[in-house]
């Protein structure tokens, strides 16, 4: 007589490969399990990724959710977690052919489903600077919006995924280039924003725990640009505390 | 000392008709407020700090008795009670202080991976035992009783000397776990697997069930799916008034996840649960 152990280890290996036999009655009943197991997967990737879906077409995004299973088997009792490494997974399957962008496009989609369930947290105004002396300020370090993600791509991913919104969208303008922004999350949704390169490298300095004097220096902005980059974050929202790197 | 002693086991959910709060109706809900008794969430939708979801039960919360209804912890797999799982769902109970917590007689993984559906066990001894020392860690980490659910199933095992009856109150009787009912499930278990739904309800001792769950299923070729996808059928209303009969009137869930119906449709279905509710305690007064 099988012991539990080995009965849902030869139950697992039949789910996994459905030439694999397993002492259950019908045996043919197995593939209803089998299809509940993929159709639920692909189905959690298909809500996370619902933009990669729509510029691959249903039937390829099967084929991508079915390859996707092999490799990166479901690690979680909570579906949301699935599909955490499909960005990685498409950088290697599409290994750098036309479609390379799509690895792009799939961080921005798990960024996004990321905040979708995060908190937004209060955000400071720029007048919190002005209790610093002018000394200290080049010390300050910027805490951020913990659910702040940036996203620099050398493909428009923030055009095709604004664009794709809805199904049947037409392809994105082949002649848009590079483009870099963020994915927050906000009291009352996802914002998802295209920035500009040059607050943007000064953004992600801040972000990577740069003091706003080192930000400064990274992003080679003139003092206009500086000013504008400075304002830029404070009026987004995306600093929650300033901290002097000495203390 | 039991988890029923401690005072924990049934908050106060009234024995009436329920719905499952699925995120279509969560505008719906807060703007109608349905006369329903309860709503009951799946637990793992609302594992994160924030998001509309979140945000949604917790105003929905605020109106009805919750019951929180997990799909993820797979309590009968020999791996071992999945503590990280365990931990979120405890956050939950603590950030919605839900009433009922419930889970399912089911495993659902294997070697680290998981199938993320509710895989029937064996009814032996050794899966009995298993399960309800997995139920009994559960409880003792959050505190409090769960609800165990019957699951559908679609195949059954060669070697199964207990009935599906006799397990379930076996899990009860070593964990001190309460059982969430599902009628539809014994149901589509009788037709796809040939066992005795009303020798089930028969045989489950009185008072271990605290609520029931009532849902559409499909059906393909000669299976019988547990799909959640369509209207309650008549012989499984016939089987909630046999249960109801036996273990009083509980609060129930009418379940409908897939092809789900308009706000008014699913509280309309719930109207009928709460018509033999009502015909139970309309003999009793």
């Amino acid at each position: 007589m099988a012991s539990l152990r080995e009965v849902q280890e030869s139950f697992a290996a039949s789910l996994r490969d459905a030439a694999v036999s397993c002492a259950v009655l019908p045996p043919a009943n197995l593939a209803i399990y089998r299809n509940n197991a993929s159709h639920a997967l692909r189905a959690a990737l298909a809500s996370t990724y619902p933009v990669v879906r729509r510029r691959v077409g249903e039937e390829y995004f099967r084929q991508l959710a079915a390859h996707y299973r092999l490799q990166y088997p479901s690690r979680s009792g909570d579906l949301h977690a699935y599909g955490r490494d499909f960005a990685g997974f498409l950088d290697a399957y599409l290994e750098g052919g036309e479609y390379r962008w799509l690895a792009d496009l799939a961080r921005l989609e798990w960024s996004h489903a990321e905040c979708s369930v995060a908190a937004g947290r209060p955000a400071i105004a720029a007048d919190a600077l002005a209790v610093h002396s002018a000394a200290k300020l080049e010390q300050l370090v910027f805490r951020l919006q913990p659910s702040l993600r940036l996203h620099a791509s050398a493909f428009p991913i923030f055009s095709v995924w604004e664009l794709n919104q809805v199904e049947d969208a037409p392809p994105v303008d082949q002649s848009l280039a590079n483009e870099q922004g963020m994915v927050l999350a906000r009291h009352d949704g996802v914002e998802v924003r295209r920035i500009d390169a040059g607050p943007f490298s000064f953004l992600s300095a801040l972000a990577g725990g740069a003091t706003l004097g080192d930000a400064m220096s990274t992003a080679d902005l003139d003092a206009r640009a500086l000013t504008d980059a400075l304002a830029f974050v404070f009026r987004a929202g995306l600093v929650c505390s300033l901290n002097c790197c000495d203390s | 000392m039991t988890h029923l002693e401690r005072g924990v086991a049934q908050g106060p959910v009234p024995a009436r008709a329920g719905i499952g709060l699925r995120s279509v109706h969560h505008e719906a809900l807060l703007a109608e407020r349905p006369a329903v008794g309860f709503i009951e969430a799946h637990t793992e939708n609302y594992f994160h700090e924030g998001g509309a979801a979140v945000r949604a039960l917790l105003r929905a919360r605020a109106e009805y008795p919750l019951s929180l209804h997990g799909v993820g912890l797979g309590l009968g797999s020999v791996d071992g009670v999945d503590r990280e799982h365990l931990a979120r769902v405890k956050q939950a109970i603590a950030r919605f202080e839900p009433e009922l917590v419930s889970e399912h007689a089911c495993w659902g993984r294997a070697r680290g991976e998981h199938f993320n559906d509710l895989l029937p066990l064996p009814f032996t001894e050794e899966a009995a035992r298993l399960l309800a020392r997995h139920v009994s860690e559960a409880q003792d980490f959050l505190g409090r009783q769960l609800l165990i659910e019957n699951v559908s199933a679609y195949v059954a095992f060669e070697h199964a000397p207990l009935s599906e009856w006799e397990f379930l109150a076996e899990v009860v009787a070593r964990s001190g776990c309460a059982l969430l009912l599902d009628v539809n499930n014994i149901f589509v278990n009788a037709h796809n697997l040939g066992s005795d739904a009303r020798a089930c309800i028969a045989g489950l001792p009185v008072g271990s069930v605290r609520e029931f769950h009532v849902a559409g299923h499909a059906r393909n070729g000669n299976v019988l799916i547990d799909d959640h996808g369509s209207q309650v059928c008549a012989e499984v209303w016939e089987l909630l008034r046999l249960a109801v009969a036996r273990f009083g009137p509980l609060p129930t869930l009418v379940e409908w996840d897939n092809d789900i119906p308009p706000l008014a449709t699913l509280v309309a279905e719930s109207r009928r649960a709460d018509d033999i509710l009502r015909e139970r305690r309309g003999l009793a007064a």
